[in-house]
């Protein structure tokens, strides 16, 4: 709707800054920062619902079938104490932010990495779609790299915003010591660079059938220019090396670890190297029903320690991290009481999310549970309130709306707002 | 099935949707006159006049007060229509409390006056001038009482003049005039209360008063609102240059293309040639069968000269068991068949949907009766005792010699499913599957493009509260002993989702207990309104479905019979003659109006019968077009004058691939063994793989037709291009092996002329041209084995934009 209001709208801005409304203000920040094109985004997801009391949240008070087995350990960031199996992870705590209390009522898989990876409630009304998708759209990047990669399998889809904005998913993990083939790019078997090249010629000559017509439509004017793209993604050296592990130097493999996190995140830092936009690698096993202290104490804890503590390293070292928004989480927490195989269950009231890079406010944690880690203290953050913060980090303004395929606009998070005081 | 419970008040019609214009009263003159003086005596309407201004002048859209979070601390209900929140929100004080937002003793203090003239500051900025005719008309309503409106008055519809606009280039701009009739006869000039909007701004824009400015060629409609009304203007400008009309008409063979070429001769829009045989015979036989033709099928069309030959192959296309095959898909499409959604067994019982639906296709049951047999399925035939009909469900499921579920007589997964358990979702899922039309903003607010309320949602919704899935209270005690035998868990009275572990039991030819779809008693007997065309009463052992589904199929109901011959439509072109084929609102007019009646009532008049739809629109020498454009259609989208390029839906791309590199041997096989193709039994097995996926098959969890994706995306390509799936398909051709075979036997040897004609046959379904022969011949020399230059060749011909769109 035309508002006539723009000149003293301006005015406004000048004069009565603060009684702008926060999407206002975001929306005439990101126009600040839109040139800053080089933006890309890291999702890690600690797929199954990591305990959050036994990794980011501990209750070293609360009686022991509750606390657990774990200690929690001191930290750079003073006051901040996390799991004594962190300890690298420790040492950089000045680094990222902790958001406690994340709370909402989905303690399914499903529905709740549904709701985590989009920050909408899901309903059967509308798709919404996963954060890659969106960052895909609004930052696409270079020809000869796909926007959007997942590591292995995609965790949720582009919803209302099309097919086009899907991920390229490798198929596999890298694993180390183990040739890695990503599906569609690695030209497999007595696939070489030439006679791939000498298809494509022989495909180029014979693709006339719209010859003289190719503006005409839509979809011809789209295979063309996706074919082209693909050819340039699967021949170009930059796409092809970004996903080559074989290049790293050992020394740099044994920082991420011989793990396949140590190695899923080496490849994810690459991506991010290249010029990807949106990368998510999927860290699975955090579903911890029986056996929780010896599979995250001996497991995953130490892995995760090392590959994201490595990552964050690799993205300083190579001065990407001001442009490179991290968000780490699981779907949901875990139950409060240790059960009788000494697992823990599904658990939505509380969660532990992190977040570092781009304009985080690190060495600092945000919100907190109670004296059991059962339930956030007070009202605590929605998912939505971490996607708006995972957004808003990321350069894209959570109340942008979108002219979605069910016949309204809708907005991206719209029952969400930044979390205040976790970004700059 | 008990059809003797109801009492259909009968139908009132949908008057909103368009009435002839007759002058039976006098019309009141438009507010902007009756208030432009300063003194009136007339106190303006809260429901006709102040609520339509405060739209009007868009104090109550979605970026203002109409946001849920209101603005500036006053809400108002979204575009309007909930005059209770809105007469409250204007007569109540201010959100800080310090002035009133109306003052009746002093009318021009009031904050509703001072802001949007914006003698005090605000937000929104000016939106009326101090004296216009809007501040005198709110200024009246508020000193002469600010009165609201208990009961809100029935709007009958709007007329507007003129009917439609035709403009040339020189053509100056026009002043439409809307008038609101209201179901007492009364009759106001309401166009300076409007909301207008135009469909397409390239083509005409429409100002805040009416004011029709033509912007280029083609054409269009303007939409007129005013308080539930909605009205739809035709406005054109044609295409052609010279001026010289068109007498395509007068050449029309079928029905269909004379409401076509009627419309193209008054655009001045050239139709393109026909196609070409071989296009055809592609093009029928996807759309129809979802299957490429065969090499030899292609050939015996090419050298048939019977002028008869597309008509016969028509008929021989529909009788195929793909097509049935094929539409089940659509069918499924259109009715959620969601394995992810079903209430058990989500694979099993989406397969048997699929099968159900693609047994009704093949005996070609009418439509209605289709439709009939879901919407009033329920678990148990009449007279079934429950261990009857636990014995029937499980005998589904046997091991040895089990029963077919697609002999059952009725479908009842379509209600049991997950998404049908909240009487809402209900209503929007079962709105959008059987009438086209998208229920789901009156939800929350005021439908903005069609006339729905909240209210007519609410009871909409109302007759979806009976239908349960559980256990019966008098069954409880026999469900539980079942289970009990069988192991089942049963947390509450409602019994359990069978899981794998009990499914075993029925697997071994034991009966398991099903949990049932049956319709509970209402508390009392009521009244309700079926989307405002019919008043149904219910009694307390009413089966709430029986009243609807007499409704629908009522021959004058606006949208069962419409949606489905516009989304059969929308299945052979490249969109609906409504589009999207699931909007059916007065603000989405069809294209083509008359067609699309003509289409419908003769579709009733034969009995819902699909196949003669489907006959119909394949006949006819629009959908036969050549996608090559005429001298003038090259941006003509939407009048049917040239077919337009789709893509292959998901499901062909991957049965095409395979059926292109299947041997001779096994050809017949690969297409018409249905129980691996992915068009036919594979069809929910593989939905949600990666395939599918890429290619946007839908999962079917949205209410939207647009969930079949048919867009080209870069993955799609990377797929075609270097996917294992079709290099595998590739390195294991067992025609590429029969090849081999037959060189290294020494046997007969084909020459790879030969073999390069056959790929074209395959891939494209048309023998190659001469520069093409010789482009791919030159390839395959430079290769060590012929097969191996016809693996690049075949690579090549599956990567081709003729390949992978139907053209």
């Amino acid at each position: 709707m035309s508002m006539n209001h723009s000149r003293r709208h301006a005015l406004k801005i000048g004069a009565l800054g603060s009684s702008l409304c926060l999407s206002q203000f975001l929306r005439a920040n990101a126009i600040q920062k839109q040139p800053d094109s080089e933006r890309s985004a890291i999702l890690v997801f600690l797929g199954g619902g990591p305990s959050h009391q036994d990794t980011f949240d501990l209750k070293p008070q609360a009686p022991a079938e509750y606390r657990g087995q774990f200690r929690p350990i001191q930290t750079a960031a003073s006051g901040i104490q996390i799991c004594e199996h962190l300890p690298k992870l420790a040492q950089r705590a000045d680094q990222y932010a902790l958001i406690r209390g994340i709370s909402h009522s989905l303690a399914d898989h499903g529905l709740g990495t549904r709701y985590l990876m989009t920050g909408n409630l899901p309903t059967p009304v509308v798709n919404y779609p996963m954060y890659g998708s969106v960052v895909s759209r609004e930052f696409p990047s270079a020809e000869d790299v796909p926007s959007f990669v997942s590591i292995d399998r995609p965790v949720e889809g582009p919803g209302y915003l099309g097919a086009e904005y899907g991920p390229l998913s490798t198929g596999e993990k890298p694993r180390y010591g183990q040739p890695f083939r990503v599906r569609g790019i690695t030209l497999d078997g007595t696939m070489t660079i030439d006679k791939y090249q000498s298809r494509t010629q022989l495909l180029q000559d014979l693709d006339s059938a719209f010859a003289g017509y190719e503006e005409l439509d839509d979809s011809v004017r789209g295979f063309d220019r996706f074919s082209d793209q693909a050819y340039q993604i699967i021949s170009s050296p930059r796409a092809r090396n970004a996903f080559d592990l074989t290049l790293e130097a050992d020394r740099e493999v044994d920082r991420f670890g011989r793990h396949e996190f140590g190695q899923s995140m080496l490849l994810t830092t690459r991506l991010v190297e290249a010029g990807v936009r949106f990368v998510t690698v999927l860290l699975e096993g955090w579903d911890t029903h029986r056996d929780n202290f010896n599979t995250l104490g001996r497991d995953l804890l130490p892995n995760l320690d090392q590959s994201l503590s490595a990552l964050f390293d690799r993205l300083r070292e190579k001065g990407l991290i001001e442009s490179t928004s991290v968000l780490v989480t699981g779907e949901f927490g875990r139950t409060p009481k240790v059960n009788k195989n000494s697992g823990r269950d599904h658990w939505a009231r509380a969660m532990c999310s992190l977040m570092a890079g781009g304009d985080v406010e690190p060495g600092q944690v945000i919100g907190g549970t109670d004296n059991k880690a059962a339930g956030p203290i007070g009202d605590g953050f929605s998912p939505d309130d971490l996607a708006a913060s995972f957004f808003a980090n990321i350069g894209i303004d959570p109340q942008k709306e979108y002219e979605a395929n069910v016949g309204r606009p809708i907005t991206l998070i719209r029952n969400g707002s930044p979390i205040t005081g976790l970004l700059r | 099935m008990n059809r003797t419970c109801m009492w259909l008040l009968g139908y009132l019609g949908v008057a909103l949707l368009g009435a002839p214009l007759g002058y039976a009263a006098e019309i009141q003159l438009p507010a902007n006159q009756r208030f432009a003086a300063e003194k009136t005596s007339e106190t303006p309407d809260f429901q006709r006049h102040v609520v339509p201004l405060l739209g009007r002048l868009g104090c109550n859209s979605r970026s203002c007060h109409g946001s849920f979070q209101g603005r500036g601390g006053l809400r108002l209900s979204l575009f309007g229509y909930d005059f209770k929140m809105d007469h409250s929100a204007l007569t109540s004080k201010s959100s800080n409390g310090n002035q009133n937002r109306i003052d009746r003793d002093k009318p021009d203090q009031s904050l509703i006056i001072q802001k949007p003239s914006f003698q005090i500051d605000h937000e929104g900025g000016e939106r009326f001038r101090v004296d216009s005719w809007e501040h005198h008309l709110f200024r009246r309503w508020i000193e002469s009482g600010a009165r609201g409106v208990d009961q809100p008055r029935e709007l009958s519809h709007l007329e507007i003049e003129p009917s439609e606009v035709v403009f040339d280039r020189r053509s100056a701009p026009v002043q439409l005039k809307v008038i609101a009739v209201w179901n007492n006869d009364d009759r106001e000039d309401v166009t300076p209360l409007c909301r207008f909007r135009t469909n397409n701004d390239a083509i005409v824009t429409v100002d805040d008063n009416g004011v029709l400015t033509s912007t280029g060629r083609g054409d269009t409609h303007v939409i007129a609102f005013y308080d539930n009304g909605v009205r739809a203007v035709p406005v054109m400008r044609p295409i052609s240059s010279d001026g010289t009309p068109q007498q395509q008409e007068k050449s029309a063979t079928t029905p269909i293309d004379r409401f076509i070429l009627a419309k193209l001769d008054k655009l001045g829009i050239t139709a393109s040639k026909l196609c070409t045989d071989a296009e055809f015979l592609r093009r029928a036989s996807i759309d129809i069968t979802g299957t490429l033709p065969t090499p030899q099928e292609v050939d015996d069309f090419l050298s048939d000269n019977s002028p008869e030959k597309r008509t016969r192959k028509i008929e021989e296309l529909l009788d195929r068991t793909a097509y049935a095959a094929w539409w089940a898909n659509k069918l499924c499409d259109f009715t959620g068949c969601n394995p992810s959604q079903q209430a058990e067994l989500g694979q099993e019982t989406s397969v048997q949907w699929y099968m159900w639906i693609y047994a009704r296709l093949q005996d070609n049951l009418p439509y209605d009766e289709l439709v009939g047999r879901i919407v009033l399925s329920t678990s148990r035939g009449e007279s079934q005792t429950y261990n009857d009909y636990a014995r029937q469900m499980s005998s589904y499921f046997r091991d040895e010699n089990p029963d077919d579920f697609s002999q059952r007589p009725t479908m009842p997964h379509y209600w049991t499913r997950r998404s049908m358990e909240e009487p809402e979702q209900a209503a929007q899922a079962f709105a959008h599957n059987f009438l086209g039309i998208r229920l789901q903003c009156a939800q929350c607010h005021k439908h903005p493009f069609a006339p729905w309320t909240q209210h007519d949602f609410q009871e909409f919704s109302r007759f979806f509260e009976s239908i349960e899935f559980g256990v019966r209270p008098e069954e409880r005690e026999t469900y539980q002993q079942m289970a009990r035998k069988v192991g089942l868990n049963v947390r509450g009275d409602n019994g359990s989702p069978i899981r794998n572990d009990v499914l075993r039991h029925a697997k071994e030819g034991r009966t398991i207990p099903w949990r049932e779809l049956y319709i509970s008693e209402r508390t009392e007997p009521e009244s309700l309104s079926l989307l405002r065309s019919g008043q149904v009463q219910l009694g307390p052992n009413n089966d709430p479905r029986e009243p609807i589904m007499e409704w629908m199929t009522a021959p004058d109901n606006p949208w069962f019979a419409r949606a489905f011959v516009n989304r059969v439509w929308a299945g052979y072109f490249h969109k609906g003659i409504i589009d999207p084929p699931d909007d059916l609102t007065p603000a989405n007019p069809p294209s083509h109006p008359k067609l699309l009646d003509w289409l419908t009532s003769e579709f009733i008049h034969h009995d819902y019968d699909m196949r003669w739809l489907h006959r119909e629109i394949v006949s006819s020498e629009a959908y036969q077009r050549s996608w090559n454009p005429s001298e003038n259609n090259h941006h003509d989208r939407h009048n049917f004058s040239r077919m337009i390029p789709r893509r292959l839906p998901a499901e062909v791309v991957y049965d095409s691939i395979k059926q292109t590199l299947a041997s001779d041997e096994n050809l017949d096989e690969v297409r018409n063994d249905l129980t691996r193709r992915a068009i036919g039994h594979l069809s929910m097995r593989l939905a949600g793989t990666y395939a599918m996926q890429v290619f946007g098959k839908p999962d079917r969890a949205v209410n939207c037709d647009c969930e079949r994706d048919n867009q080209p995306t870069l993955l799609q390509s990377v797929f075609l291009q270097n996917d294992p799936l079709v290099e595998q398909r590739l390195d294991n051709s067992d025609w590429l092996v029969e090849i081999a075979e037959r060189e290294s036997s020494n046997s007969t040897p084909v020459s790879t002329q030969e073999l390069v004609r056959q790929a074209w046959m395959r891939a494209l379904n048309r023998p190659p041209t001469n520069a093409e022969t010789k482009r791919a011949l030159k390839h395959i020399q430079t290769t060590g084995a012929v097969t191996e230059g016809l693996r690049d060749l075949l690579w090549a011909l599956i990567n081709t934009k003729e390949f992978v769109l139907i053209h």
